[in-house]
C-alpha cells in the first residue's frame, strides 16, 4: 500500500526523448513578449496554486521569491495542484497569475492554450533554457516553445540488500539492470518463499510504473520525439514488458509479490530492506534519505540502473512553474517563479536542507534541482562524504544517473496516454491478455488520444 | 421509551413485563440469548473501533513505527502532536470548521424538516411528481454539477469565503427531506385530527406536534449533517483559497500534499491530525445520541 | 389575474394540473383525502425554501450538463457544439460499459448485504438501554467519522492478501483468503467488504425507527407466543418498513453512486502503481473523463446516463414499495 505512495513521482512514465532536448530556438511570441517587462506592473495580486510550505526548501526560496516582488500581494492557496480546483478557477474566469504543476500536465496545459509560453520570461531573466536539465525542458516543450519553468528532478536508482546478494554470491553488478539474464537468475536464487507465502521478494521491476525505463534501457521508446505517434507496440516495449513481468511470475505472480510489497513498513524501521525481505530493486532518489533516516544500518547497498551497454539509464521527473495565459500579473508571476529556480535561491535553500540535515545528526545527500549548475555548485559545496561506503555511493549513483536521464516529449494527451499503457501491463500481469495483445490494444487506444488531442491544436492553426 | 436505570453495566431490555416472569427453562433461554446478544455486541464494537483505535496508536509513534502493526507503540510520545500543532493553525481551522458545521447542520435540519413536513401531511397536484424531483437531485453525480454550482458562487462573489460551505443548506437538502418524510408519514393521524378541531392552525401543527415526535430523526439529521460538513473535501477544496479559510479537512489535505519532488510521505503527521479532527465529532456524537431514542412513546398525545 | 394564480405560476406544478383541483385517483380513504381545496397554499409555504433551491441549485446544474453533454468541452477553452457525437461514442465505449458492469457487479453485492447488516445491527443495538448502550451506537458509527484518506490506507492493509488481519482471520478456520487488493475478481467483493464498515448511518436511522415502534404490539405478539424471529418479521419490519425503505433507496443510489472509497484505494493522488480497471466504477470513470483527460462534455455525457440509470432503479423501488411498505399514517 505504501508503495503507491512511492510511485507518486515516478508516476508520469514517459519515455522517449534522451536527455538532449532542443531548447525553444528563437520562436518569440510577441503577444506576450511585454507582458514579462519589469515595466510591465500591474497591481493585481499574485495569486499561486500548486505550491505548499512542505519543508525548508520550499520554505527559504519562497521567502526570497516572495522578496523579490515585493510590492505585490502574494496569495497563495497552498497543496499541489488539484484539477478540479484548477479548472474551476479557470471556468469561472477567476485564473491564477502563477500555477505549479507536474512536469508531465503542462503538455496538456499548453495544447489547449491555457498556459503560455516562457522563452520571453527566461530572457527577461536571463536565463539562459540550456542550463536546466535537458530532459527536463525537453518535457516542458511543446511544438517548439517552452511553456515551463523546469524545477527539481526525480531519479531511479537500483537498491538493493547487500547481506542477501553477498549470501547468493552476487554482487550489485548482477542486479543493476545492464544483463537482463542476470537480474533473472538472481531474481530466482535471491527469492525465498515458506509455506506457499513468499518471504523475499528476490527482484521487483516495479511494474507498471517503470516499464519506460526497461524500454529505454535496450534503446526503445514508447512515443515519437514529437509525442504525436505512440509506438507501445514495438518489439522493444514487448520484449520488455515480457521481461518485467516475468520476474514476477518466476515469485508467484505479481498479485502475491504486490500484496507483500504493499504489506511492508516502507517509510518505517521495518522496511524491506531492514527486514530482509527484497533483494533489490529500482526506486526513486529520495528514498535513499527514507533509509538512512529510519534505518541507518540496514546492508543496503546503491547503483545506477543501467541500460544493456552498462551506462546509467533513468527517466526525469519532476515539477515546473508555468503562467496562465490568463495570469492577472505575468510580470510578476515570472519574477516569482524565476526566483524559485534561480541559484542562488537553490543554493541558499540546499543550504539550510544542510544545516538541518546536521543538526538531526543526518547525512546531506544532496538535491537535485533541475538546474545543471545548481546541481553542481551543491554537490560540490554541501555534500560531503559521510565515510560510509553504501551512503556515499548512493549520491554517487544519484548524481551519475542524474548526468543521464531522458524524458518524454510534451504530450497533449498525457493522462490517456499513460493510463492506456498502463492498464495494459495490468491487464497483462493480471493474467488476463498476452503482451502483444496488451499493447497492441493499448496502441490503439493511445493513438487515438494523441489524435484527438494533436487535432485540436493543428486545427487552431498555431 | 425509557427504562429503569439498569443493573448490570450491559443490562438488557426485558422486553415487556410478561416476560419477566415465566417458567424457569424459559428464562433460561432469555438468558442464553442475552448472553448472545451481549458476545455479538462486543464482537462487532472491536471490529468498527478498530480502525480509530488504529490510528490513535498510530499517532503515538515515531515515524519510522507507524506501519510497524502495533496496537501498543513501541514508543509512545506526543510528539506528532506538538509539531502537527506547531506545523498548521489548527486552532483557526477548527473555528472555520465550527462555524461551517453548526450553520449548514442548523439550517439543513430546519428547511428540510419543513418541506419533509409539505411532503408528509398535504396533499395536492403534482405531489408526487415533486418528491420525484427531490429524488432525482440525489442522483447526478457530482463530478458534473460541482463546475455549474461553483459558477453560481462565483457569480455571487462568495469564492474563497465560507459561505457555499454550507449556504446551499438554506434550501434543504434531498436526502433528509426523504427521510423526515418517511418519519413524519409514520405519526399516527388522529393526533392532528384532534389537534385541528382545537383549532391549531398548519405551523403549529408542525412546530407543536410534528417536530416534537420526530425528534429522534431530527438529531440524527443534525448529527449527520454535522458529520458530512465537518468532513466534507471536495467544497472546501474548490471554494476555499486562502488558508486562513481553510476548514480541518481542506487543511488536512494540504498537510498530506506535503509529499513534493524533494521530499516524502509524512503519514505520522496525517494519522494524527486525523485524529484531532475525529475526536470533536466522537464527543459530539456521544453526547447527541441519546436522542435518538424518542422520548415520548409515541400514542401518547402532546401538545 | 387573480392572486391565486399568481403563487401558483411561481410553483412547479406540472402544465395542465389545476391547482386546486382534487387530484385524480384519490384511493383509499385516508387522513388525507379529508385535506380541504386549496390545500396546496400552506403547502407550498413550507415547500418554498426547496422550490428555491432546486431551482438554482438543481435544475440548473442538470440542464447546464445537458447542454455540455451535446459539446466538446475541456473547461479550459469555450465549449464547441457537437451535437449527438458524444451519446453516438457513448453507446460503443468498451471501457465505459465495463465501468458501468463494474457497478451493477457492487451494488448488487453491496445493498443486500449492507441494509441487512444494518438492520441485524439496529436490532441488536435496541436490545441495550442505560449507559452503555451510548457507547454502543457511538462506536457503530466510529468508522464513519474517520477521514478516508487515513482509513484507506488502513483498510488495504487489512485486506491485505499477504499478512492483512482479514486473511488471518480467516486462516483460523482453514479458509486460504483470497488476494483482496489485487486479484481483479476479489477485488469488487473486497471493496463490498469495506464499505459495510461504514454502516453507522443507516444502523442509526434504522433503530430511531425501532424505538418508535408501540411496546403493546410487542406484548400483544408475545401474548401471542410469538418467538423472537416471528416478531421481527411480523411485527418489527412492517412497522419500521417506512425507514428500511428509505434505508434501500438511498443506499442503492448511493452504491450507484459510490466513488470515495475505490478511488482512495486504487486511482487517489500519486497511486498509479496499480489503477485497476476491475476497481474502476462507473462515478470513477465519470470523474476521470472530466477532470484527469478534461472531456469535461463526454463526461457530462456519461453522467446523464448515470442520472437516468438511477432514475429507473429508484422509480421501480418507489412502484414495489407502494405494496410494501406500511405507513402508520394510513397509505399513500
Amino acid at each position: 500500500m505504501r508503495t503507491r505512495w512511492t510511485a507518486m513521482v515516478a508516476v508520469a512514465g514517459v519515455m522517449g526523448v534522451a536527455g538532449c532536448a532542443t531548447g525553444s530556438g528563437g520562436s518569440v511570441e510577441p503577444v506576450s513578449g511585454d507582458d514579462f517587462a519589469a515595466t510591465a506592473t500591474s497591481d493585481a495580486p499574485l495569486t499561486i496554486m500548486g505550491f505548499g510550505l512542505d519543508d525548508e526548501v520550499a520554505q527559504v526560496r519562497y521567502d526570497r521569491a516572495v522578496e523579490a516582488v515585493s510590492g505585490t500581494d502574494v496569495k497563495l492557496s497552498e497543496g499541489g495542484l488539484d484539477m478540479q480546483q484548477f479548472l474551476s478557477a479557470v471556468a469561472a474566469g477567476d485564473v491564477p497569475a502563477l500555477i505549479r504543476a507536474d512536469r508531465n500536465q503542462i503538455g496538456t496545459l499548453a495544447s489547449r492554450g491555457a498556459i503560455r509560453p516562457v522563452g520571453d520570461c527566461l530572457g527577461q531573466a536571463g536565463i539562459d533554457p540550456s542550463q536546466f536539465v535537458g530532459s527536463a525542458v525537453g518535457q516542458v516543450t511543446f511544438d517548439d516553445q517552452i511553456f515551463g519553468i523546469p524545477e527539481f528532478n526525480t531519479v531511479q536508482l537500483t537498491m538493493a540488500n547487500s547481506d542477501l546478494l553477498e549470501k547468493a554470491g552476487l554482487t550489485i553488478e548482477d542486479v543493476n539492470g545492464s544483463d537482463w539474464d542476470a537480474v533473472s537468475q538472481a531474481t530466482e536464487a535471491l527469492h525465498e518463499e515458506s509455506g506457499g507465502k513468499l518471504t523475499v521478494i528476490g527482484y521487483d521491476s516495479k511494474l507498471p510504473e517503470f516499464l519506460p525505463l526497461w524500454v529505454h534501457a535496450i534503446g526503445g521508446r514508447m512515443i515519437s520525439e514529437d509525442g504525436r505517434t505512440a509506438s507501445l507496440d514495438s518489439p522493444e516495449v514487448e520484449k520488455a514488458l515480457e521481461w518485467a513481468v516475468s520476474i514476477y511470475d518466476a515469485q508467484g505472480g505479481f498479485g502475491t509479490v504486490k500484496a507483500f510489497r504493499d504489506s511492508a513498513d516502507f517509510f518505517g524501521a521495518g522496511n524491506q530492506f531492514a527486514s530482509d525481505s527484497l533483494g533489490a530493486m529500482p526506486m526513486e532518489q529520495w528514498y535513499v534519505n527514507v533509509l538512512n533516516e529510519v534505518s541507518p544500518d540496514a546492508p543496503v547497498v546503491f547503483d545506477a540502473v543501467r541500460g544493456q551497454d552498462g551506462e546509467p539509464v533513468a527517466y526525469a521527473n519532476g515539477s515546473a512553474w508555468a503562467i496562465p495565459t490568463a495570469s492577472q500579473n505575468p510580470a510578476a508571476a515570472c519574477t516569482f517563479a524565476t526566483e524559485m529556480v534561480s541559484l542562488d535561491s537553490w543554493m541558499a535553500a540546499a543550504k539550510e536542507r544542510a544545516t538541518q540535515r546536521e543538526k538531526d545528526g543526518l547525512q546531506f545527500t544532496g538535491l537535485l534541482t533541475g538546474s545543471t549548475e545548481a546541481d553542481a555548485q551543491i554537490r560540490e559545496q554541501l555534500v560531503k562524504p559521510s565515510g560510509e561506503e553504501n551512503w556515499d555511493g548512493a549520491v554517487e549513483a544519484m548524481y551519475d544517473a542524474n548526468d543521464h536521464t531522458f524524458a518524454f516529449p510534451a504530450n497533449p494527451a498525457d493522462a490517456e496516454f499513460r493510463t492506456a499503457w498502463q492498464d495494459a501491463v495490468n491487464r497483462v500481469l493480471n493474467g488476463q491478455q498476452e503482451p502483444a495483445e496488451a499493447l497492441g490494444d493499448a496502441q490503439q487506444k493511445a493513438q487515438a488520444a494523441l489524435d484527438s488531442a494533436w487535432k485540436k491544436w493543428d486545427e487552431q492553426g498555431r | 421509551m425509557t427504562s429503569p436505570a439498569p443493573t448490570s453495566t450491559e443490562s438488557v431490555t426485558p422486553t415487556s413485563a410478561a416476560e419477566v416472569s415465566g417458567p424457569r427453562s424459559f428464562r433460561l433461554r432469555r438468558r442464553l440469548s442475552r448472553a448472545v446478544v451481549v458476545v455479538l455486541l462486543l464482537a462487532f464494537s472491536v471490529l468498527f473501533s478498530y480502525p480509530f483505535v488504529w490510528l490513535v496508536s498510530a499517532s503515538l509513534k515515531p515515524r519510522s513505527d507507524v506501519f510497524d502493526n502495533r496496537l501498543v507503540p513501541k514508543v509512545a510520545t506526543l510528539d506528532n502532536y506538538v509539531s502537527v500543532w506547531q506545523e498548521a493553525p489548527l486552532a483557526l481551522w477548527i473555528g472555520n470548521t465550527l462555524l461551517v458545521t453548526v450553520l449548514a447542520a442548523a439550517a439543513v435540519t430546519v428547511t428540510s424538516a419543513m418541506v419533509a413536513w409539505a411532503f408528509a401531511y398535504y396533499r395536492f397536484p403534482g405531489r408526487n411528481l415533486l418528491f420525484g424531483l427531490v429524488l432525482s437531485s440525489m442522483m447526478l453525480p457530482g463530478a458534473v454539477t460541482m463546475i455549474p454550482v461553483f459558477l453560481i458562487w462565483d457569480s455571487l462573489g462568495q469564492v474563497d469565503t465560507l459561505t457555499p460551505l454550507w449556504a446551499g443548506n438554506l434550501f434543504g437538502s434531498a436526502f433528509y427531506i426523504f427521510l423526515l418524510r418517511q418519519f413524519f408519514l409514520g405519526l399516527p393521524r388522529e393526533l392532528f385530527e384532534a389537534a385541528t378541531i382545537d383549532g391549531a392552525g398548519h405551523w403549529q401543527l408542525f412546530t407543536r406536534i410534528a417536530l416534537p415526535l420526530c425528534r429522534p430523526a431530527l438529531a440524527v439529521t443534525l448529527l449527520f449533517e454535522f458529520q458530512a460538513a465537518w468532513t466534507d473535501l471536495m467544497r472546501p477544496l474548490i471554494y476555499l483559497r486562502d488558508s486562513s479559510n481553510f476548514t480541518i479537512a481542506r487543511g488536512l489535505k494540504a498537510l498530506l500534499d506535503q509529499f513534493g519532488f524533494g521530499g516524502e510521505w509524512h503519514w505520522e503527521i496525517v494519522v494524527t491530525a486525523s485524529v484531532i479532527t475525529t475526536i470533536p465529532m466522537i464527543i459530539l456524537f456521544f453526547l447527541g445520541q441519546k436522542h435518538f431514542v424518542a422520548g415520548i412513546t409515541t400514542g401518547g398525545t402532546k401538545g | 389575474m387573480t392572486s391565486a394564480q399568481d403563487t401558483r405560476a411561481g410553483t412547479t406544478l406540472p402544465p395542465g394540473t389545476e391547482g386546486d383541483r382534487p387530484a385524480q385517483g384519490a384511493r383509499k380513504q385516508s387522513w388525507r383525502d379529508g385535506v380541504r381545496r386549496g390545500d396546496w397554499r400552506p403547502a407550498l409555504l413550507f415547500l418554498s425554501p426547496w422550490v428555491v433551491g432546486f431551482t438554482v441549485f438543481t435544475a440548473w446544474p442538470v440542464i447546464y450538463t445537458g447542454y455540455l453533454s451535446l459539446t466538446d468541452y475541456d473547461v479550459l477553452t469555450a465549449p464547441s457544439f457537437v451535437g449527438l457525437e458524444n451519446y453516438q461514442r457513448l453507446v460503443q465505449d468498451q471501457d465505459a460499459l465495463r465501468a458501468m458492469n463494474n457497478t451493477m457487479v457492487y451494488t448488487v453485492l453491496q445493498v443486500p448485504l449492507y441494509v441487512v447488516f444494518s438492520l441485524m445491527l439496529a436490532l441488536l443495538l435496541n436490545q441495550v438501554v442505560g449507559r452503555t448502550a451510548g457507547i454502543f451506537r457511538t462506536v457503530f458509527f466510529l468508522p464513519s467519522m474517520t477521514p478516508p484518506v487515513a482509513t484507506g490506507v488502513l483498510l488495504l492493509l487489512l485486506f491485505n492478501g499477504q499478512d492483512g488481519l482479514l486473511n488471518e482471520v480467516l486462516a483460523w478456520f482453514g479458509i486460504n483468503g483470497p488476494n483482496w487488493t489485487t486479484d481483479p475478481f476479489w477485488i469488487k467483493p473486497g471493496l463490498v467488504l469495506m464499505s459495510l464498515l461504514s454502516v453507522g448511518g443507516s444502523v442509526i436511522i434504522l433503530f430511531a425507527a425501532l424505538r418508535g415502534v408501540p411496546q403493546d404490539l410487542y406484548d400483544a405478539a408475545f401474548v401471542d407466543g410469538a418467538g423472537f424471529w416471528r416478531r421481527t418479521w411480523h411485527v418489527t419490519i412492517p412497522m419500521i418498513s417506512g425507514a428500511l425503505f428509505f434505508v434501500v433507496v438511498v443506499n442503492t443510489i448511493a452504491a450507484l453512486q459510490s466513488f470515495t472509497e475505490a478511488y482512495t484505494a486504487f486511482f487517489g493522488v500519486g497511486n498509479t502503481t496499480y489503477s485497476n480497471e476491475a476497481a474502476e466504477l462507473y462515478a470513477i470513470h465519470v470523474f476521470r473523463q472530466a477532470f484527469e483527460f478534461l472531456h469535461m462534455g463526454y463526461a457530462s455525457a456519461l453522467a446523464w446516463l448515470l442520472f437516468l440509470v438511477i432514475m429507473v432503479i429508484t422509480a421501480v423501488q418507489v412502484v414495489v414499495s407502494r405494496r410494501l411498505v406500511f405507513y402508520e399514517g394510513g397509505a399513500r
